[in-house]
């Protein structure tokens, strides 16, 4: 029977084959959009971990974790280290790590911060930041490179880099006094650390010693590192903090108490509730769209029963052949039902294999907007029901043609 | 073989058609000849069982078609009948060869008594006086006598014991008629096999061994 059915397809293949690219597009789009939301999601949510809340400037928490975690988004305002080193005395506190951001090196953003930054900041499944080359900086003119900073700049230990003052190359004024030279490069972790310049903070201090409001007025070649007092280069503000508490259970009171910090407006920011407050945001947007696509696939499941039925009346001959040659109702029905199972079937591993490659340049821009590279499965559990979902539907709208056909009087066609 | 009793049809417009008794042995070649309308292939639908009798009876070989679903029916016509029609016999996306091998396609008894397909429907197309090249090519490339060639083929394949034909020359012209009805006879096995021939044309009578006329069974 299937080769009679391939066959008799086979002689109708243009409107079959727009029937089945139709349905094929519109699985597609449901499937795009359900990987690409799953993917920024699990790219998002992988980028920080270890981190149990975000200290920084009163504002919104969202803008807050975009900018120190994702780069992001507007720059927040800064705190004074003196608060910092306030809540650093706390019992509660396991670690703090301070970040300063503002600056970059060709495009790539640059994280004053501490040595003990690789030691306590991980991602993934609390995966810790481990060196493909070299060692964590240790000293104010060191600075180590996340992988794709290295990659792309074609960079390893011992390269001198120049820091630019503010995020773009050609609007920034360099700091072309300075230069810091590479001590490591971290292994490349599918997060916006791989597009990171690490520096350390009191570096980083020394390369705006003489800037003020954002204008160079003196060069560091007029200063003599030496005659510098020791705490000059500590300093001032800093972006924000990272800290780990030392349970997580002191979580709500910690981020209450530091809420009611009364010398400076600063709140304390759980990375995981601000992010699920943009999923939900998100999520909205992504409902709307894959109620859409439902439509859509219904759409072509109409279109294809209608097409089945339209080219019954065609298709006269061929059954009244079958039939007078003692094929029995059942055998055209089973036909008519397996027809479209065909066309559902040949849909699906189209759009497998077109999801695939959208998937693939999703990644691809997913990577450059966000700096995340989510990892994408082949076919997801989830997708097998989407699947099973739409072949069901086809075959069960395909029983009201078979239902047609297998009515059909033989005499009514022989004659 | 085959033997009808009683055969009356009621269309559902109100016609009543009173059929003549039919009575035929295997060997025998019948030729059912009338107008048109008069209701030549319900008679050929019933004895196909692809009509459900109203009134009386049709045996086949101690058959009774009343007692059997149209299941059994279906069963029945692939094992023991091949059709013809009048026209448009063949599936236009099928190589002939595949057309003439639908005839055992449904059938395992068929099926069975065809030692090799290949070589049974070269025998079949040769002998209709068809050329063996025309078993590759597509079926709108052929002239409809030898479509209709080609429908013979598949209702002979597998020694099916009754062929019925539908008017299967109403299409070709008075030469290719002639031509036609001697290679039909010729390859249909006069030992195992009975023809059921509608034509309302009378002058291809001298081919078959007895005739009923339905223009006399009214008058």
């Amino acid at each position: 029977m299937l080769s009679l059915l391939l066959k008799s397809m086979r002689s109708r293949i243009i409107p079959t084959s727009l029937v089945t690219i139709s349905l094929m597009a519109s699985m597609v789009l449901l499937l795009s959009i359900e990987r690409i939301q799953q993917g920024a999601e699990e790219g998002f949510n992988r980028s920080i971990s270890g981190v149990d809340a975000i200290i920084g400037p009163r504002s919104s928490s969202l803008e807050l974790v975009l900018y120190t975690v994702f780069h992001l988004g507007r720059p927040t305002n800064n705190i004074t280290t003196k608060t910092v080193n306030d809540v650093k005395l706390r019992s509660d506190i396991s670690w703090l790590v301070p970040i300063a951001l503002g600056d970059s090196h060709r495009g790539f953003r640059v994280v004053a911060t501490e040595p003990n930054y690789f030691q306590h900041i991980r991602y993934g499944n609390n995966q810790p930041l481990t060196f493909s080359k070299g060692v964590a900086f240790a000293e104010l003119s060191e600075a180590t490179l996340g992988s794709d900073v290295a990659e792309k700049l074609n960079y390893s230990v011992g390269s001198e880099i120049q820091i630019t003052h503010g995020s773009i190359e050609s609007i920034g004024s360099k700091h072309d006094d300075f230069s810091f030279k590479v001590t490591g490069v971290l292994n490349k972790t599918g997060t916006p650390i791989d597009q990171a310049i690490f520096l350390d903070l009191k570096g980083y201090e020394l390369l705006h010693l003489g800037w003020k409001s954002g204008k160079k007025v003196f060069s560091l070649d007029d200063v003599g590192l030496s005659s510098l007092p020791a705490d000059a280069l500590n300093p001032k503000t800093v972006t924000a903090a990272f800290v780990g508490l030392k349970s997580k259970l002191t979580l709500f009171n910690f981020s209450k108490n530091i809420r009611e910090y009364p010398k400076e407006a600063i709140s304390a920011v759980i990375p995981g509730i601000a992010l699920s407050e943009l999923w939900s945001i998100v999520g909205l947007v992504d409902k709307g769209f894959r109620l859409l696509s439902w439509i859509i696939i219904a759409i072509s499941i109409i279109a294809m029963v209608t097409l089945i039925i339209a080219s019954l009346d065609n298709r006269k001959q061929e059954m009244t052949i079958y039939r007078a040659n003692g094929a029995s109702p059942k055998f055209l029905a089973a036909m008519v039902v397996y027809e479209s199972l065909v066309i559902g079937l040949v849909a699906i591993i189209g759009a497998i294999i077109l999801v695939t490659i959208v998937t693939y340049f999703a990644t691809t821009q997913l990577n450059l907007a966000l700096g995340v590279s989510p990892s994408f499965k082949w076919i997801s559990l989830n997708e097998v029901k989407v699947f099973s979902i739409i072949l069901l539907a086809g075959v069960l709208s395909s029983l009201i043609p078979a239902a047609m056909v297998f009515r059909k009087n033989l005499h009514q066609t022989l004659s | 073989m085959l033997q009808t009793l009683g055969l009356e049809y009621h269309y559902q417009h109100g016609k009543k058609i009173v059929f003549p008794e039919i009575e035929i042995e295997r060997g025998q070649r019948l030729l059912i000849s009338g107008f048109s309308g008069c209701g030549k292939t319900t008679l050929l639908s019933l004895i196909a069982g692809a009509l459900r009798l109203q009134t009386g009876e049709i045996k086949f070989d101690h058959h009774d078609y009343s007692s059997m679903s149209s299941l059994v029916l279906d069963k029945f016509r692939a094992d023991h009948i091949g059709y013809i029609f009048q026209t448009l016999n063949l599936i236009p996306f099928l190589s002939v060869s595949e057309n003439i091998a639908l005839g055992v396609r449904f059938s395992q008894s068929r099926k069975s008594r065809v030692a090799s397909l290949n070589q049974e429907i070269d025998r079949l197309v040769a002998s209709l006086g068809l050329e063996k090249e025309v078993l590759s090519a597509p079926v709108n490339r052929l002239s409809v006598g030898q479509q209709q060639r080609v429908a013979v083929a598949r209702a002979v394949l597998g020694k099916p014991d009754l062929i019925l034909a539908d008017e299967p020359t109403s299409a070709l012209d008075s030469d290719t008629t002639k031509k036609f009805l001697n290679e039909v006879m010729e390859t249909f096995d006069s030992t195992k096999q009975a023809i059921i021939m509608v034509s309302h044309d009378a002058s291809i009578a001298p081919y078959f061994d007895s005739v009923i006329d339905f223009n006399k069974h009214y008058a």
